[in-house]
């Protein structure tokens, strides 16, 4: 199997090496066309309204929507988490999959990022929170929550979705990345992991 | 337990900028152009490098309302610059929640010997390089970016190139060597050893390193991507050009797709005109700014 990184700007390698560290294949995605050729998806953090103005250069956005709906495993962090949600607290939404409202650098400004000591699902581990989003609220019960910092909603899970606000590919902990090889190659949540 | 502002958080904004284009704003209005155009952040500034080069006289922080002005406006990262060894300048940065500091050879130094320290702060830097030595020693001190330093407001990247040549050339040495050798390097390089220990493991730099100074045109931008950069800064050549917005897209596009001419080709279509270029031999030594920093 081959999972596709949404590489219009952003942490895009650091994911390609999670994939490289559980031997999965990989492909940068830039093109609509590049999506024919992938199992999985991941969309990295970086800028959210940089990589939405540069994917409507060539309509990405549409295709991969479609993709996502089709069932396309999805795993979103940071920027990547504000494109797929359905609402966008001070911002547009991009391409709403997942029911969940969201705020953009909701803890502040650089100064306040931080590490921080998550859980996701049965583990505990630190992780960088890089001008991070915040998910304020889930809008339906078919939303799970999946990782949470203190009393934050950090990580949800929806269908073929997993979102999280942090920075898991920066880490590339043994929990995780066997978590993310179960994920892809499952083609959905891994609730038992 | 929530540690703030550690190193890996402020290397991380750099690894998030990746892929993008860094653009130089003087207000609130250009922010926003930038932000709309696809800028992953912007560079808050008074003057632009080519206004800077033109006026003379001593160059300073940026006033810190027109900074706070522009970090209002957009909801991307803003950087300001700090004169070199200007830690109070950088202080300032820091107090009014920059997001990035940018130690730059650009405004006239303040120090002829020293560069901050930058460990010492919460804000992330990011500093200019000619090649790996002074990256190393900038890393030493805590940058958790570099840029090459090219010269700025020229619109000739004929000394970003020679910059980046240079830097991965010394990469490659310091790749190649065996370690009985990497004393010697050091020394060469006038770098830290424990920075090129560092590269070794890694098999490149510890840190993001973009392209900065003279970058004009879309296929400026895609030429340093394959160069091997990691992002693009581009200072005068937007908002001295004919159309600001249609070329900071188009630069935008062009640092994503650095791979494909069709994309390039496409992209450079009816741009308007680019700056006025300068030519890096009619500059005298003291007027190059890339000669500041030690």
């Amino acid at each position: 199997m081959k999972v596709g990184i949404l590489s219009l700007q952003g942490s895009f390698f650091d994911h390609q090496k999670s994939l490289d560290l559980v031997s999965l294949e990989s492909l940068l995605i830039k093109t609509p066309e590049d999506l024919d050729k992938v199992d999985g998806i991941i969309l990295p953090g970086g800028e959210s309204t940089a990589m939405s103005k540069i994917s409507s250069y060539n309509n990405l956005y549409k295709k991969l929507d479609t993709k996502i709906k089709q069932g396309l495993p999805t795993l979103s962090t940071c920027a990547g988490t504000i494109i797929l949600a359905k609402s966008v607290i001070d911002g547009d939404t991009h391409i709403p999959n997942i029911d969940i409202e969201i705020q953009r650098n909701a803890y502040g400004r650089q100064n306040e990022s931080f590490e921080a000591d998550v859980k996701f699902l049965n583990n505990n581990d630190i992780y960088c929170f890089i001008r991070a989003p915040k998910i304020i609220r889930t809008l339906n019960n078919d939303v799970k929550v999946i990782a949470t910092q203190i009393e934050d909603i950090v990580g949800v899970s929806q269908n073929n979705i997993v979102s999280l606000t942090y920075h898991p590919e920066l880490t590339n902990d043994n929990y995780y990345l066997e978590w993310l090889l179960a994920f892809m190659k499952e083609g959905k949540y891994v609730g038992s992991f | 337990m929530k540690i703030e502002s550690t190193f890996k958080v402020k290397k991380g904004l750099a690894e998030m900028l990746k892929g993008g284009v860094i653009m130089d704003v003087v207000n609130a209005e250009q922010a926003v152009v930038a932000e709309k155009s696809g800028a992953v952040a912007v560079m808050a500034l008074e003057r632009i490098p080519a206004d800077i080069r033109a006026d003379g006289g001593v160059a300073r922080m940026s006033s810190v309302g027109v900074i706070q002005e522009v970090m209002d406006a957009v909801s991307i990262p803003v950087m300001a610059k700090a004169r070199i060894g200007h830690f109070v300048e950088a202080q300032i940065l820091e107090s009014i929640g920059i997001d990035f500091i940018d130690e730059s050879e650009v405004l006239t130094p303040a120090d002829d010997v020293n560069h901050i320290n930058k460990n010492n702060f919460k804000s992330p830097f990011v500093c200019g390089a000619t090649g790996l030595g002074e990256a190393s020693r900038r890393i030493a001190e805590g940058a958790a970016m570099i840029r090459t330093k090219g010269e700025a407001g020229t619109g000739n990247v004929i000394e970003a190139v020679k910059h980046m040549r240079t830097i991965t050339n010394e990469i490659n040495e310091v790749l190649t060597c065996d370690t009985n050798q990497l004393v010697a390097l050091s020394k060469k390089f006038r770098a830290p050893l424990n920075v090129l220990e560092m590269i070794k493991e890694l098999g490149k730099l510890p840190v993001v390193n973009f392209a900065a100074g003279g970058i004009a045109t879309p296929a400026d931008a895609a030429l340093m991507m394959q160069l091997g950069c990691d992002g693009v800064f581009v200072g005068s050549g937007i908002f001295k050009s004919g159309d600001p917005a249609e070329r900071a897209e188009a630069i935008v596009v062009a640092t994503t797709n650095y791979n494909d001419p069709k994309v390039l080709a496409d992209v450079s279509k009816g741009l308007g005109e680019p700056m006025v270029g300068i030519n890096i031999d009619t500059l005298t030594e003291e007027e190059k700014l890339a000669k500041r920093g030690w």
